[in-house]
């Protein structure tokens, strides 16, 4: 059994949500019809020059702020200078020597805390299609914001790794600074991976690894590598510093079709865009629409409405859910009725919806009518299904659902006593088993009553009329 | 229309203004004598026979302005003097068209160039050399050769050129024309075929300082689309066409009198100071030690950013594309091959050197910093003084071929405005004699930052006690 | 690096084939050049700060709102190849 470190760092870029690209006004409309979304500066014309868009800082500067990076406050950019047909300026705006964010760090939830060396904003090449003789250029995709974000090689394992990916695209997308979707293309992920005997100091040669379209390929994709490079260790052979590309189909990486020249990329200041100094303004902006990380967010569902570590688990990965639950709590303050009726009843219908939560238009104060009149008794559980069934796509009011269906619960004593009384005059039999012994047949007579009352009765209440009268 | 000739565009548009010329016929009368001219001298590469419909007003409404062809112009070729662009169309107006559009002025063609405006003889042009109009053996200086020698020949009251290091200057000084290259970031760079992005900026070219205010007036200004243009605000240009300069203190380099100038440039800058010293201002003596570095410190920075602007020009989207690309690495090869003339090979070739792996730091860092010293120096020089006098060009034109075969020759004769790009400054050229041979000889005037009003000022009063302005060459078609 | 190994290697970068004897010729062009601008390892400017520009203003920025350019329809149809709506190149093998 032989005893290695695995060292992952993870270069992940992915999109700002913004409305338009970062150094034009060309919109960012995902799948539009090819080479729709163009203009002369996204498409390297003679003349042309980038103006930055506001919105793609704020947005960088909220993600750095997120994870916890050092703000460079005077920041510029940079060409980086390479040709490529899906590179229309056949040079990049990108950043280099001077990032905005530096120095950060996720926790995960298992508590793994990963070092981010740098936080960088660049622009988006576009795409290329293959056919059989030739190749098509699509420049929809060229000049849409991106971030590219640097960990550190703290990351020990496949698994970790896939944490890591989960857990950063549930940040961004908390913050609401990316959609994060890999199949959209909206964010992409390298890898870099070395082994080197457990304990020791001293990095072993990493190896890149690219082409992995999804989480959890990218896990396997590393767990394929851990176990080549474990495999040329042990036989004695020279692991290559070189990039690898991973395939999905084959399972197994290859190395990639070397590149004969160097890559030089003859890095230096973009002289069309000058400094940009990131105030105390725009960093409090941002600050102020920080919202609470899912770390510190699960912590305060476990300690202040006392979830278990599983519940709260299921709100944090729900932002929309914990932000509907905390609401409908400013109208029914107990957290234990509101939590059983949004962890059951509510998320079973929300799942038979089409667009899951963004179909849900009930508002917390209207939901809260449903829990109270539950508690109250004033509407049975089956009503108060059929209630929200009725108002979560259209925020009914619930009172003139109540109104309208007759959803009111029959809990007049009065009222119950007559149903009970026919009941047992309607069915002997279960009666009898009652009297005998057998304490469930009461059960049988409370559905009559339900049936009865088409389902308006109270059921608890029922039960304990009948019981009274039973025992007599 | 020989009236036309001896007037200011100004004078031109209020003639226009009261009806005693039609815009129409002033134009067409342009037309034709363009026509008729341009096959001897090729000073047009492009001209627009039909006038479009003037809008907007301004004192220049009606008057015809040449644009150098590397300034685009909406639906016409843009070529910038290269095989590369030969059949290209712009697909949008640069800001400054759109400015002079609104304005009221008539677009009537574009001018020969330096291939990408690299050159001072407007030689390195895919159409050929263009002639200098006082004598057709000679260049017309460069890059924005063309648009001073159309000016020069009265083809058209006045023209737009760029200047990256001295290519609206040196051509207007050996054409004999007014050429102004305002503050960095005073006017729009959006829709000018970038060269040198950090040093690149649009100016007038003109017979007079008057005209030359209008249109500054009309052309500069923020621009959104350029982020290296300022908010600062633009005065009035017009104001400064006044010509008390009692006090106003004038500073003479005495790095810029040495080897290497021609006796007959030195003696009429001499002339020219004397000039300013009887009109009542100060002269002195200062120093800007630093000129030694300005060519080397110029040509690294210049290519370095060139290099790159350039690499767009792959025959992908638009341009010139080889026919024979059987994969896309030739693809780039060999269309840039095709496409690039003798000097944008070498400026390409210096500046990609000079930003590679391992000479960055020697090369383009070390010229950054040069170029601080050197802007160091203007700002000491300011303290003392409000412009400083030099001569544009250390010869006046020189005969076509004459320095084609050396390279570092040409650019050795960039000396007196290349420090002023560096600095980001406002300069100007204009004619202060003609040598025996009848060719014009400049003087440049250089400022400070955003005070182009002081070099109005020093010309215009120049202008209304001479009259080498209004001379006119005689064409030997 | 000799200077006609620079050639080569920016010939490369800058992706602009040179004939052999253009090689000859432009190397010799550019070595006179280079000498030239050598000049700049005399002056000692170890505390300078660089100069990239003479820049006055800081953060300019656009607004983000999505606009369309008018004349799209012309970028595609300066496409020296095109097929349909895409800019046809080379198979490119990546």
């Amino acid at each position: 059994m032989n005893n290695f470190d695995t060292v992952i760092g993870l270069e992940v870029h992915t999109q700002l949500k913004t409305d338009s690209k970062i150094f034009c006004s060309c919109s960012t409309q995902f799948e539009s019809p090819p080479n729709t979304n163009i203009c002369p500066v996204c498409c390297g014309y003679p003349g042309v020059l980038p103006v930055f868009n506001r919105k793609v800082l704020s947005l960088a500067i909220r993600v750095s702020l997120a994870l916890n990076c050092k703000i460079n406050r005077s920041i510029y950019f940079e060409r980086k200078n390479y040709f490529y047909p899906d590179l229309p300026k056949n040079y990049q705006i990108s950043q280099y020597k001077l990032p905005l964010g530096e120095d950060g760090y996720i926790e995960l939830p298992s508590g793994k805390k990963v070092g981010i060396e740098r936080v960088h904003m660049e622009e988006d090449a576009g795409k290329l299609v293959h056919r059989g003789d030739c190749s098509l250029v699509d420049f929809n995709r060229t000049g849409l914001p991106l971030l590219e974000i640097v960990s550190r090689p703290d990351i020990e394992s496949p698994q970790q790794a896939y944490e890591y990916l989960k857990y950063l695209k549930l940040i961004l997308q908390y913050i609401d600074a990316s959609d994060c979707d890999m199949e959209k293309g909206s964010l992409r992920c390298d890898a870099n991976i070395s082994l080197k005997p457990a304990g020791a100091g001293e990095l072993g040669t990493k190896v890149e690894l690219k082409n992995m379209n999804s989480f959890k390929g990218v896990r396997t994709a590393l767990e394929f590598e851990v176990r080549r490079q474990r495999k040329c260790i042990e036989r004695g052979d020279k692991i290559f510093q070189e990039t690898r590309l991973w395939d999905v189909d084959k399972l197994k990486t290859s190395i990639m079709r070397s590149k004969e020249e160097a890559h030089d990329y003859r890095y230096f200041p973009e002289p069309d865009l000058l400094d940009f100094r990131v105030s105390d303004d725009i960093i409090e902006d941002e600050k102020d629409s920080l919202v609470e990380l899912p770390q510190k967010k699960k912590k305060r569902f476990v300690e202040k409405h006392g979830f278990s570590e599983k519940e709260a688990d299921i709100f944090v990965t729900n932002p929309w859910l914990a932000d509907f639950f905390e609401q409908t709590l400013c109208f029914h303050g107990k957290c234990k009725d509101v939590a059983n009726w949004l962890l059951g009843p509510f998320l079973e219908q929300v799942n038979n919806l089409e667009d899951k939560f963004n179909s849900v238009k009930i508002s917390p104060e209207n939901f809260s009518k449903i829990i109270r009149y539950f508690v109250e008794r004033k509407i049975n559980n089956i009503g108060a299904k059929k209630i929200l069934a009725l108002s979560i796509v259209t925020n009914e009011d619930v009172d003139k659902i109540i109104e309208r269906e007759k959803l009111a619960q029959i809990s007049g004593t009065t009222e119950l006593e007559k149903f009970a009384e026919e009941v047992m005059e309607e069915n002997p039999k279960p009666v009898k088993q009652y009297r005998e012994g057998k304490v469930q047949a009461v059960m049988f007579l409370v559905g009559q009553i339900m049936r009865k009352t088409k389902g308006k009765a109270n059921p608890g209440l029922a039960k304990e009329i009948l019981e009274r009268r039973l025992k007599q | 229309m020989n009236k036309l000739e001896l007037s200011r565009a100004l004078d031109i548009a209020e003639k226009i203004r009261k009806k005693e010329i039609d815009e129409g016929e002033v134009y067409d009368s342009y037309v034709k004598k363009i026509e008729k001219v341009n096959p001897s001298l090729n000073i047009f590469v492009d001209v627009y026979p039909g006038k479009e419909r003037l809008q907007g007003d301004s004192p220049l409404r009606g008057v015809p302005i040449a644009v150098k062809d590397n300034i685009c112009v909406e639906g016409k070729k843009i070529t910038c003097a290269s095989r590369i662009l030969k059949s290209h169309i712009a697909v949008y107006d640069a800001t400054v068209i759109k400015r002079i559009k609104d304005n009221g002025l008539a677009v009537i063609g574009t001018t020969n160039m330096d291939e990408f405006a690299f050159g001072s003889s407007t030689e390195n042009s895919c159409y050929g050399p263009a002639k200098n109009p006082w004598n057709k053996d000679y260049v017309v200086g460069g890059s924005s050769g063309g648009s001073a020698a159309a000016v020069a020949a009265r083809l058209v009251p006045m023209a737009l050129g760029s200047d990256t290091g001295g290519s609206i200057r040196q051509p207007a000084s050996l054409c004999g024309v007014v050429g102004f290259k305002p503050t960095y970031g005073r006017v729009s760079r959006y829709g000018l075929v970038a060269f040198g992005s950090s040093l690149d900026q649009i100016g007038p070219i003109t017979t007079n300082f008057c005209d030359c205010a209008y249109l500054l007036n009309i052309i500069c200004g923020f621009d959104e689309r350029d982020s290296t243009s300022v908010k600062i605000g633009a005065p009035d240009f017009t104001r400064s066409l006044d010509d008390n300069i009692r006090d106003i203190k004038i500073g003479i380099p005495k790095e810029y009198f040495g080897e290497g100038l021609d006796g007959e440039v030195d003696s009429a800058i001499k002339k020219t100071i004397d000039f300013y010293k009887e009109k009542g201002a100060e002269v002195k003596e200062i120093s800007l030690p630093h000129t030694e570095y300005a060519v080397a410190t110029y040509y690294i920075i210049a290519s370095s950013e060139a290099s790159s602007n350039l690499q767009r020009f792959d025959g992908v989207r638009y341009g010139l594309r080889t026919g024979s690309a059987k994969d896309l690495k030739s693809l780039y090869l060999d269309s840039r091959k095709e496409g690039l003339g003798g000097e944008a090979k070498r400026r390409i070739f210096l500046g990609t050197h000079s930003l590679s792996s391992g000479y960055y730091d020697a090369y383009y860092l070390k010229a950054l910093k040069s170029r601080r010293l050197i802007k160091n120096d203007f700002d000491r020089a300011f303290e003392k003084v409000d412009a400083i006098l030099t001569p544009t060009s250390p010869t006046p034109a020189f005969k076509i071929g004459e320095k084609t075969d050396d390279p570092l020759l040409m650019y050795l004769s960039d000396i007196y405005t290349i420090s002023v790009n560096l600095a980001g400054l406002p300069a100007v050229s204009f004619p202060c004699a003609f040598t025996k041979g009848n060719l014009p000889i400049g003087a440049q005037l250089i400022g400070r930052e955003f005070q182009e009003d002081t070099l109005i000022k020093l010309g215009y009063a120049f202008q209304e006690s001479t009259d080498y302005h209004k001379r006119i060459p005689e064409l030997d078609l | 690096m000799s200077k006609k190994k620079i050639v080569e290697y920016v010939s490369e970068l800058a992706r602009i084939r040179i004939d052999p004897q253009e090689k000859e010729c432009l190397g010799n062009q550019l070595s006179r050049i280079i000498d030239y601008i050598d000049k700049l390892k005399e002056l000692d400017a170890e505390d300078v700060i660089p100069m990239r520009g003479l820049h006055i203003e800081r953060n300019v920025f656009r607004e983000d709102k999505a606009g369309s350019f008018e004349s799209k329809k012309s970028i595609l149809d300066n496409a020296p190849l095109r097929e349909g709506d895409y800019f046809k190149i080379p198979k490119v093998i990546e």
